[in-house]
């Protein structure tokens, strides 16, 4: 009996702790040394690392780039959650509700955009919006518009919307499909029952469809925000680097200007524990305001 | 009226269609052009169908060798990945216990907390073990990376094999070892299809980790070779072997998404069953 709990501790050490070995020291360790590197000053090339305790928050809350920084982190988190979660409801109804015959092609299709690269999508992109040999341009040339053509991602006030418009092509196929599967799982009978009652497709979509799968909506929108915070920078980096100026500057390409091109490794360690913290208040205020709606049927 | 609805509703899926078909279709049309029809004529089909942008950007940019890493990164990172998420998930799901439940909340939470913040330490410690530079290296930190993920929806599956059949081999006489090895892993097989669809695609396409990670150009994965491509290409003005080269780094996975594409769609939906 003996041997056998031992032998029992012995598996239950084989399962769980090699790997939880690794990951405390690759990813535990890298987040608590995050927060602990954000109370230095250092440059990462000589071994001196001197404590400046807050000085780094302090000079953060000073900092005019990074206020730009977390505007335009809302404003993709915002563009983001309106445009995705609409088409991507629209496209899982008329996919899933209407009988559309060619419903798998355009599922396969829309979905082509998630399984890309980010770093391909963002050159892709920019050279759409390239003021030479750019799709977009040669459009408007085409359509007599010449004189709305500009270099978009040069151009202080479009560069925002410009860089949104492939974030929310990239972010369609996988929330379509989410959604797709919650409202496959709606009872048809109750749909039924509505058409026999008389209501309007576009009831039925209020009262049946968006309060039944309100779950998934709630995740999604959720997802998309915690991505959106912990993953705009991705493209911007690749489009623009932040630039024109810093109009297109997002928390997460400023972290990595300031540590791993200007070598200043505490201060972009204390960008890295705000974008911690405004991600947490952010999801905590988005899950109190979507759980506010009640389920009704 | 739901004939009419069919086919208003059909405009905009059309539509959509075609923003999204449409910039794969000019990336694939710019890596046959020269640089003068990319100039002239952005929107015609090129003149003639020639692979010289392809094999000058796999062979003097670059990226033929980046292609071979992406891939071993890629394969070593899935398989470990799997090695590291199938004891733990079926430990987990199989032995709830006080522990166990914070065990899973760690594992959780950790998804909750951007990657970013571990970057600088995450380098540093790199740095300290002689690992920087190193596709092995990042193999592991990708595949510990999605840990929480994996483990996460094989937990959903394994929930699904009735406790009899386990109890059933014990009294057989098998080991723990086998009933998690020769019963469970194979009966968890679409599971970890679609993990591992899923884990693989991300490998792939992942910039960030390798653009700090990593440091010689022969040790480039395919998103850092492609924006050293990219600002090369702009350099040179060589657009039709930059087009080439996204045509290089996307084709493989929309091939592999659209063959697995049936078994993400049925993994998702077999696991949500529970």
């Amino acid at each position: 009996m003996a041997q056998s709990a031992k032998q029992r501790y012995l598996f239950l050490a084989f399962c769980l702790l090699p790997t939880f070995l690794l990951f405390l020291v690759f990813t535990v360790y890298p987040m608590l040394g995050g927060l602990y590197y954000s109370f230095f000053e250092w440059s990462g090339t000589s071994s001196v690392k001197t404590f400046i305790g807050l000085d780094n928050y302090v000079k953060l809350w000073n900092d005019t780039i990074i206020k730009q920084a977390i505007f335009n982190d809302f404003f993709f988190v915002f563009v983001k959650v309106i445009g995705i979660m609409m088409l991507s409801l629209f496209f899982a109804v008329a996919l899933t509700q209407l009988r559309i015959k060619e419903a798998p092609f355009y599922r396969i299709v829309f979905f082509f955009p998630n399984i890309m690269s980010v770093v391909v999508i963002g050159i892709l992109w920019q050279f759409i919006y390239d003021p030479s040999i750019g799709l977009v341009n040669s459009f408007l040339m085409k359509v007599g518009l010449t004189e709305w053509a500009r270099p978009w991602l040069g151009d202080m006030t479009w560069v925002l919307p410009s860089i949104a418009i492939p974030a929310i092509w990239a972010g369609i196929g996988l929330f379509m499909l989410l959604l797709m599967g919650g409202i496959s799982n709606v009872p048809k009978s109750l749909y039924e029952a509505a058409d026999i009652d008389g209501a309007s497709e576009w009831q039925q979509f209020w009262r049946i469809t968006v309060p039944l799968i309100w779950p998934q909506i709630k995740t999604s929108i959720l997802y998309i925000i915690i991505t959106s915070l912990n993953g705009s920078f991705v493209l911007v980096q690749v489009m623009t680097g932040g630039g024109p100026g810093s109009a297109s500057e997002v928390m997460g390409s400023y972290l990595y200007q300031r540590a791993f091109e200007d070598f200043q490794f505490g201060y972009g360690a204390a960008i890295g524990v705000l974008i911690l913290v405004v991600s947490l208040i952010t999801v905590l205020i988005s899950q109190f305001i979507l759980k506010k709606e009640k389920v009704e049927y | 009226m739901k004939a009419f609805s069919q086919i208003m509703v059909r405009i905009p899926l059309i539509l959509w269609a075609i923003i999204v078909i449409f910039p794969l279709v000019w990336m694939f049309m710019g890596a046959f052009k020269t640089n003068a029809e990319i100039f002239t004529s952005p929107w015609a089909l090129p003149q003639t169908f020639n692979f010289s942008n392809f094999a000058r950007a796999w062979n003097d940019f670059n990226i033929g060798r980046a292609f071979l890493n992406s891939f071993f990164v890629t394969a070593l990172g899935s398989i470990l990945t799997l090695a590291l998420s199938i004891p733990t998930a079926y430990a987990l799901e199989r032995i709830r216990s006080k522990m166990g439940e914070v065990l899973i909340n760690v594992y959780l939470a950790s998804m909750m907390i951007p990657a970013v913040l571990g970057w600088i330490p995450l380098f540093f410690l790199l740095m300290k073990l002689n690992l920087l530079d190193n596709l092995w290296a990042l193999s592991l930190i990708y595949a510990i990376s999605h840990v929480p993920f994996t483990i996460f929806i094989l937990i959903g599956f394994i929930g699904n094999i009735p406790k009899e059949l386990e109890e059933a081999a014990t009294v057989d006489g098998m080991s723990q070892y086998g009933i998690l090895f020769k019963i469970i892993t194979p009966l968890i097989k679409s599971g970890i299809m679609t993990v591992t669809i899923l884990n693989a695609i991300s490998y792939w396409n992942e910039f960030f980790m390798a653009l700090i990670l990593l440091q010689t150009e022969s040790n480039t994965t395919l998103g850092v070779a492609m924006n050293l491509l990219k600002t090369k290409a702009q350099y040179e003005s060589a657009w039709g072997v930059l087009f080439a080269g996204l045509c290089i780094a996307v084709i493989p996975v929309i091939i592999f998404y659209t063959i697995f594409q049936r078994s993400i769609v049925k993994g998702m939906t077999e696991g949500a069953i529970k």
